[in-house]
């Protein structure tokens, strides 16, 4: 009975992924040009789609592994790390360099900088610190209040010419993505999961607490490394892809949670990028159609996510929090 | 299992220090000991949630420290005081993670028989499909340890089992506590604050005090006037109750 309900559920969304995806495809599609449209559209799409498995999946484990349902993966810093990197490449080779203007070069640049950084914050100094999850969240806080001061620092003293350029890469876009970064991604993403499979069927179990983990025979200290570390780099490999999505997070796996209510993570972390794509496609939708680009779809899900929060907080407040 | 020279250091403070003793197999051994004398420190290193200092733990011939832990979990099961689990799981689904050692998720016909049993065993039947979160203080711990049967193991470690529960709820589990050692053969070690739950309960009593092993023996070796007025250092009168040593202090 309960399994049936979890089925309708994901039928339900899994209808509406389609819908956002038909309707994003179709509207205001002069069949004259349908060719060309595609053209535009469907990389764009499949952007969105990576980016909100990505996002989606990454949240729900995070949030396991720190038994909070109210943290984003914001807090690894992954999102401040990579305005400091555009920053910097704007402020010292300037944003006429080949970094700069080479979506392949920049993405690898961005991937091997924060890739780097999440294996030496959320691997080593993971082990370092004796598996204090913790210890690891304050390093990930201290370090992204860290990055955006030196990333502020160069935008202040920067020309601001340059710094107009460098605006429109800092915020989240689906629209100057190419195909190419999105077959690495993939290839990527398959890789993390096919790593991990092992550590994600222990999920369900790592829930119930280290103690409880522990006492089924699960290596926590080990699991839970490398799942922070592909976390982590899932994160990267989003905001490579389309810039500071992060926040996005916290919204999908708390409506996946709220609307499965269930401990198993296949179908948590499921609904979650089923979630995200409903929410980004949809939302780039409006954005396209509805406000003709004038707000980018990252003011919607700050605005939207900032709301659900709050709702969250005085929600939990009177509830139980994890 | 045998415990040699057991040590653990916080910092300067050597919270426990060369214990060694030997625990009897089929029988109930209760820790006592004041706040501080490592009683649940030594409990969490036999458990390996605690990494210890130095020492050997001898676990059925082999040195725990290089048990497989999927092994060890299906010979040692520890129940923690701390079992705020706040995810939507049912009394049922709780206990099929007792099975996990040996399905990893999968329950099998053998598996849901071993959960319907410790169920059964525990009287949850009529609960088995509510949410944890939804149970009271004494449901949710008989819940637990329904968990640990169905896990099967041989060992079984509480970890101050009857903290937050009241006298009746408290007095029923000490009641399955010894229902696990006569009826299932477990051999139960248990952290416990209340000396009469221990000398009415158990068989073996180790008593601790500032990270030494005070006293190891039978319950009516170690509930004594002298070594407890030494353990606690408050004077204690002791009266047999049915052939058991009942404390009494104030």
């Amino acid at each position: 009975m309960k399994q049936r309900s979890l089925q309708i559920k994901a039928l339900i969304l899994i209808g509406l992924a389609v819908l956002a995806v038909i309707g994003y495809l179709t509207i205001n599609v002069n069949p004259k040009y349908a060719a060309y449209a595609m053209e535009l559209r469907v990389p764009k799409l499949l952007v969105m789609l990576v980016t909100a498995f990505c996002i989606g999946g990454a949240s729900i484990v995070f949030q396991t592994l720190i038994q909070n349902k109210i943290v984003t993966p914001c807090l690894l810093g992954m999102n401040s790390l990579y305005a400091l990197i555009h920053t910097a490449v704007v402020f010292f080779l300037g944003s006429s360099s080949l970094i700069a203007r080479h979506p392949q070069l920049s993405f690898v640049v961005d991937l091997v900088i924060m890739g780097g950084a999440a294996i030496l914050i959320y691997g080593t100094l993971f082990k370092k610190m004796k598996h204090q999850i913790l210890y690891v969240l304050l390093a990930g806080t201290v370090m992204s209040t860290f990055f955006s001061s030196m990333q502020t620092t160069l935008t202040r003293i920067m020309d601001p010419n340059e710094y107009d350029a460098l605006l429109g890469s800092l915020v989240a876009s689906f629209s100057n993505v190419n195909s190419s970064l999105l077959l690495i991604s993939t290839v990527l993403i398959t890789g993390i999961l096919v790593v991990l499979r092992r550590e994600l069927k222990l999920l369900d179990v790592l829930a119930l607490g280290k103690n409880q983990a522990v006492n089924l025979g699960v290596d926590v200290d080990k699991t839970n490394r490398r799942l922070l570390l592909g976390v982590t780099i899932l994160i990267a490999i989003a905001t490579a892809l389309v810039g500071p999505i992060s926040f996005l997070g916290l919204i999908i796996a708390n409506l996946s949670r709220q609307l499965f209510q269930t401990y198993r993570h296949s179908w948590l972390i499921f609904g979650s990028a089923l979630l995200g794509m409903i929410v980004l496609v949809g939302g780039q939708l409006a954005v396209e159609h509805l406000f003709a680009y004038s707000i980018p779809i990252s003011v919607l899900i700050t605005i939207g996510g900032g709301f659900y929060f709050l709702v969250l907080l005085l929600g939990k407040g009177r509830q139980q929090v994890w | 299992m045998v415990i040699q020279h057991l040590t653990k250091q916080y910092g300067r403070k050597r919270v426990v220090d060369e214990v060694s003793f030997e625990i009897p197999q089929g029988q109930v051994l209760s820790l006592i000991g004041p706040n501080g004398a490592g009683k649940s420190t030594v409990m969490g290193m036999i458990s390996r949630l605690v990494a210890k200092d130095a020492g050997l733990i001898h676990f059925e011939g082999q040195d725990l420290t290089k048990w497989n832990s999927r092994e060890l979990s299906k010979r040692l099961a520890i129940l923690t005081q701390s079992n705020n689990i706040q995810m939507k799981l049912t009394v049922r689904e709780l206990v099929s993670f007792g099975r996990f050692p040996y399905c990893q998720g999968r329950l099998q016909p053998e598996d849901q028989e071993k959960v319907d049993q410790a169920l059964a065993y525990m009287e949850l039947d009529a609960i088995a499909d509510q949410f944890i979160d939804e149970l009271s203080g004494g449901q949710r711990q008989r819940a637990m340890i329904a968990m640990v049967i169905a896990q099967d193991t041989d060992y079984i470690l509480l970890d101050e089992p009857t903290n937050n529960l009241d006298i009746y709820h408290a007095t029923k589990m000490m009641k399955i506590v010894r229902r696990l050692c006569d009826e299932l053969g477990k051999t139960v070690i248990l952290v416990l604050h209340e000396i009469n739950y221990a000398a009415f309960y158990s068989d073996y009593i180790c008593a601790f005090v500032e990270g030494r092993v005070a006293h190891f023996g039978t319950v009516q070796e170690v509930i004594t006037k002298e070594n407890l007025s030494e353990i606690y250092g408050v004077d204690f009168e002791i009266q047999q109750v049915e052939g058991r040593p009942l404390s009494i202090y104030y």
